[in-house]
């Protein structure tokens, strides 16, 4: 039905996507209370793309520059507040950490969020902050919470039929913390049909929309084309429950379209021009992100791109964190920059909701909310003598930032102001993860009061439906 | 509980606040008409306010100091006045408000409207002198009995059978209109009673034998024969009793000892078909072994005190053993029952070492609750005991013979289980009318009268002629509209999916999840069943749940991610691949022979000529490990083959 290179979502969402909907829903937890119409804010984006920082990136060292002091023996730990100078963008008054100069040619397109307060979950535990703001619940509970992009598969569903709504790259489910990672990349009570279509690595991506490895397309048509051929002759047509028949028929008509869907070429990455390729080869985070580009172009509705997280990895430095970052900036700069960029230049950027965070953040000294004290913290001594004492490697959630990019918001904007000095903590503009969530949902056209029944009781897409989105955002 | 927070809504406040007499379009109200027949107070009315309006008028709510808890509340009216003026609903300030016609007075304040069909029914309500029939009150939440009841079983002379569920069900069928339908053909019958009994396809051997045999009883003596396969019995139904006692090998709270496996104990239990009052007993009351359960999960960091670890455990006992929703209850008096925050910490009390606070919303009240289980009526647990005590005092009350909702709420899942759709759905809202209460309570009876052995519960169920219908479609929507005309069609979980296709190849590859076969604990054969397995990709696809919450019914329905790791996922290819390349092995000699295996052991029957024909066309002269990966894929994606039906 998309032979054409800029596909028309539009008339695709007039004509396909409530009937999708419909069929998908079956067995669904109702939405809540049967009768209460639910008041959709009009949708300013159609897909929407998360960029996950996974494992806690310092604000200080990366979109909330502080003074900066250079690396030298024998400094006091108290004084160190970003291990990078500021550097320039090209809005006047936003400073990045250098490393970001990608980033920063292109804040114009974007707004800033540096007053982001993570939640305050007793012990600062990456994965009861990721489940937090992933979900918009905190850990443990009594009904099996659903993802973000879960939330907009199930509102929305697909943007474009052939093209799985919810889709997460990056992450690999049997690293360190596995379990707890798997605890929210999940659909929950939606069912799985709204769960992560799982893409580890970007790079391979096109295998999980092909045959089976090895099976020649000759051979899988062949297959298909006998199993159809059973299925019309098998006689259990003649024994009732059509219903379930249907339901797995439909399926592996779905799956089968997926994977011979014009769309699926777009998995291809070996399919992108090289030049254009390299632009995003910075690894797997920066593979995912043109992943995520080329998805778009198709019609994703929910991307997720992580940087993964596993523990004492990435973004989170228990120790060399200065060097430790230099790598993580080189890794994000560019593709990041570039994702926008495309976007941008494809006319797409408008219509998507680009989302870079955190779970939380970090600082040199202070271990969660500032003047409480958390046992089992980072070892940092008073005096730096060693290079590897050099950067955050505590965790803090009083600040972090969050960068938005297109979806109705606001183009070089500024929001929210930290502390100049430690702690550098929110003092202005704060915004916690119910209005985050609230501001992203409605941006996609979701009230954040969304709900729905189950076990007899609303579950609303914030917390008890109390997220409201920040207005200052949007313009 | 007198101090209850009052939600302020604002149109209610309003509404209430108005001189009641004078209403704005009370001269000219364009009112939906009043419905032109008598209605029924428990079939018209009731609804539409249990529905609407109790949130706020009952149950301890008083919104603009109006209840309607019962009749007598509603003629006393609200702070501002009387709000039915019995036999004249145009006069009715309560017709003004649901009619929505003023949207500062409009009742509900939120949500839908009430439809002008049912603002007509309430108006012919007030205006035939409001009907209430006595002994009805808004003021609670329906509650079925807890005690247990004889059934007198009918002499259904209509019938063959000596099954009382049979008996039973033709009357059921009487008052529905329905006639007893034929029971279904053997192979289908065997089909079914090998995957609901050992979650395993006949084998062609047995199936055959079974076939051939013309004895009369011959269907009731292979349920005997396949409950009595204790290993095979246990690696089936322990993936059941893992999923809703939270049991499994990974998942969140063992990376730092916040959880504990019961699989040892659990598949021991199923194997030697533990009593299930002493089963209960012993994961309520600790053994060796059993811990894991009322341990909980505990997630580092932390915890909302509505899940704490004794919360979790009231919260558990109440729907896994009682069909009981504490979770609501464990924040707030609950909306959706009678069960009270006090309640749900009074049976959390006993698994603490340390008094309770009662936490409202997260925060503490200062007070402390009373231990006791939910329904007193059947024993008091002394909060003096120390907690090991408190456990056995607790285990003995819920497992006590006249606690008969301790007894149905199993036998209705193990119905649901068997049959498709509970007497009672949602399983675990065990307060809803089931669609035959003689069965239920007969079935739960039966179970108490038989020292609570739940493989006679199946065979009762296994054995009726209920079982043995003709199997119907239903969607899982409107449960309380279900009619039983025979058994829903079932999907195959991803354990007897992924069983199938090991048994059909013999092949049974796997990561073990759990250390049993090392342990020695399964003696005899040695497969690498899928429960045995940790959660993959494949299974995960397929509808094995995350354990970290109550899975007491899993979807039945296809989905695309599980369609699309059928079709290309690499766990199935492989397992394709190298159970092809056995069965090439053992069946290369004859590719006609191993049509009909593949057939008789997968679907149950004998191939088509047309099938057949289709199948040969595939294959071409010889046999290839390709081509009967291929066909085993094709015969594999039948719903014919992936639904038990």
């Amino acid at each position: 039905m998309n032979s054409h290179n800029h596909w028309n979502r539009r008339n695709f969402l007039k004509s396909a996507s409530a009937a999708t909907l419909a069929t998908l829903a079956s067995n669904s937890p109702r939405e809540a209370f049967g009768n209460a119409p639910i008041d959709s804010p009009p949708a300013l984006a159609d897909t929407m793309i998360v960029l996950w920082m996974g494992g806690g990136m310092a604000h200080t060292e990366t979109f909330d520059p502080k003074r900066y002091t250079p690396y030298e023996k024998g400094l006091g730990s108290d004084q160190v507040l970003s291990t990078f100078p500021a550097i320039d963008t090209c809005v006047d008054n936003i400073k990045l950490s250098e490393g970001l100069e990608k980033i920063g040619s292109v804040m114009d397109r974007g707004t800033l969020i540096r007053s982001y307060k993570a939640g305050d979950l007793g012990f600062i535990l990456h994965s009861r902050h990721q489940f937090q703001w992933h979900t918009g619940y905190a850990p443990p509970l009594t009904v099996s919470a659903p993802h973000i992009g879960a939330w907009v598969a199930k509102v929305l569903g697909p943007n474009n039929p052939d093209v799985p709504a919810f889709i997460d790259i990056g992450q690999r489910l049997d690293v360190g913390e596995g379990e707890e990672l798997k605890a929210f990349h999940q659909a929950g009570f939606f069912g799985s049909e709204y769960g992560p279509f799982m893409i580890p690595y970007p790079e391979d991506a096109m295998k999980r929309v092909q045959p089976p490895e090895g099976m020649a397309p000759s051979r899988f048509q062949n297959r298909e084309k006998l199993f159809r051929k059973l299925m019309e002759n098998s006689p259990i047509g003649e024994f009732g429950s059509s219903y379930h028949k249907e339901s797995l028929a439909r399926s592996m008509d779905k799956a089968h379209r997926l994977l011979n869907s014009p769309a699926s070429k777009a998995f291809d990455l070996s399919l992108e021009p090289k030049e254009s390729y390299e632009k995003y080869n910075t690894g797997r985070f920066g593979l995912g992100c043109l992943l995520a580009r080329r998805l778009t172009e198709v019609g994703a509705r929910f991307i997720e791109v992580t940087t993964e997280y596993v523990p004492f990895e990435g973004w989170d430095t228990h120790e060399n964190g200065h060097s430790r970052l230099v790598g993580m900036k080189e890794l994000i700069d560019g593709p990041v920059s570039q994702l926008v960029l495309d976007l941008e230049e494809k006319g797409l950027l408008d219509r998507t909701l680009i989302v870079l965070a955190s779970e939380f953040s970090r600082d040199m000294l202070v271990e969660g909310k500032p003047d409480l004290i958390v046992k089992g913290q980072v070892e940092q001594p008073d005096v730096i003598e060693e290079e590897k004492f050099y950067g955050m490697h505590r965790h803090f959630t009083d600040a972090g930032s969050v960068l938005l990019f297109g979806g109705g918001i606001k183009k070089g904007y500024l929001h929210g102001v930290t502390a100049e000095e430690r702690p550098c903590k929110t003092l202005e503009g704060e915004i916690r993860i119910e209005e985050l969530h609230a501001s992203l949902y409605t941006s996609m056209g979701i009230s954040p009061m969304h709900k729905f029944e189950i076990e007899q009781r609303p579950f609303y897409a914030t917390k008890d439906g109390k997220g409201k989105a920040v207005k200052e955002l949007f313009g | 509980m007198m101090n209850r927070i009052r939600k302020s809504l604002p149109g209610l406040l309003v509404a209430m606040t108005l001189p009641f007499s004078a209403p704005a379009a009370a001269e000219e109200p364009q009112y939906p008409p009043s419905a032109k027949r008598a209605v029924s107070f428990e079939e018209d009315i009731e609804p539409i306010f249990r529905e609407n309006c109790t949130k706020c008028h009952a149950r301890g709510k008083a919104e603009g100091g109006f209840r309607i808890d019962v009749r007598d509340l509603v003629l006393i009216g609200s702070d501002s006045g009387i709000v039915v003026e019995t036999g004249n609903s145009e006069k009715s300030y309560l017709t003004h408000v649901i009619s929505g016609v003023d949207p500062s007075t409009k009742m509900p304040p939120q949500g839908e409207p009430l439809s002008d069909e049912q603002v007509g029914l309430i108006r012919a309500w007030i205006d035939q002198g409001l009907p209430w029939p006595t002994g009805i009150t808004l003021g609670r939440f329906k509650e079925a009995e807890v005690k247990p009841r004889e059934v007198i079983v009918p002499a259904a002379k209509a019938i063959h059978s000596d099954n009382p569920i049979d008996h039973l069900l033709v009357s059921y069928f009487q008052k529905n209109e329905i006639d007893f339908p034929d029971i279904v053909d053997d192979r289908r019958f065997a089909r079914r009673a090998y995957l609901d009994s050992i979650g395993l396809l006949p084998p062609p051997d047995e199936l055959k034998t079974f076939l051939e045999d013309d004895s009369s009883d011959k269907r009731t003596r292979l349920v005997e024969d396949l409950l009595s396969r204790d290993q095979a019995y246990a690696e089936h139904w322990i993936t059941f009793w893992n999923d809703i006692l939270r049991n499994d090998f990974t998942g969140t709270g063992y990376i730092d000892g916040g959880r504990k496996q019961i699989t040892h104990w659990l598949y021991e239990s199923l194997r030697k078909n533990k009593p299930y009052n002493q089963f209960v007993c012993e994961l309520v009351d600790p053994v060796t072994g059993s811990e894991g359960f009322i341990k909980g999960i505990i997630w580092r960091g932390v915890t909302n005190s509505s899940q704490t670890p004794a919360m979790q455990a009231a919260q558990n006992i109440g729907q896994v053993f009682m069909g009981i929703n504490l979770k609501c209850a464990s924040c707030h008096d609950s909306f959706i029952s009678n069960w009270t925050l006090e309640d749900s910490y009074a049976l959390a009390g006993v698994f603490s070492d340390e008094a309770l606070e009662i936490h409202r919303c997260d925060t503490g009240t200062g007070e402390h609750a009373p231990i006791k289980f939910l329904y007193e009526e059947l024993g008091t647990i002394d909060a003096t005991l120390p907690k090991a005590e408190r456990e056995e005092e607790l285990a003995h009350i819920l497992t006590d013979e006249q606690n008969g909702r301790f007894a149905r709420t199993i036998v209705n899942r193990l119905w649901a289980r068997l049959l498709g759709h509970g007497l009672i759905e949602p399983n675990d809202e065990m307060d809803r009318e089931p669609w035959d209460q003689d069965i239920l309570d007969w079935l739960a009876q039966d179970l108490v009268d038989h020292d609570y052995d739940l493989r006679r519960t199946l065979k009762n169920i296994l054995s009726s002629k209920a079982y043995q219908l003709p199997s119907t479609s239903w969607d899982g929507q409107n449960d309380e509209e279900f009619i039983f005309q025979g058994p829903v069609v079932k999907r195959m979980t991803a354990e007897q999916f992924r069983d199938a296709l090991c048994a059909l190849t013999d092949y049974w590859p796997g990561d073990l999840g759990t250390d049993l076969k090392i342990a020695n604990v399964i003696d005899g054969e040695t497969k690498t069943r899928s429960w045995m397995l940790k959660r993959d990709p494949f299974t995960v696809a397929m509808g094995r749940p995350n354990r970290d919450q109550i899975n007491s019914q899993r979807s039945p329905y296809a989905t695309t991610l599980q369609a699309l790791e059928l079709t290309n996922g690499s766990t199935l290819a492989d397992l394709l691949k190298q159970g092809a390349g056995r069965l090439v092995s053992d069946h290369g000699e004859s590719p006609e022979e191993l049509i009909h295996y593949l057939f008789f052991y997968g679907l149950g029957r004998e191939p088509e000529q047309e099938e057949v024909t289709l199948i040969s066309e595939m294959m071409g002269e010889s046999l290839s490990s390709e081509s009967v990966e291929d066909i085993l894929w094709g015969i594999a994606m039948l719903p014919e083959f992936q639904l038990i039906y």
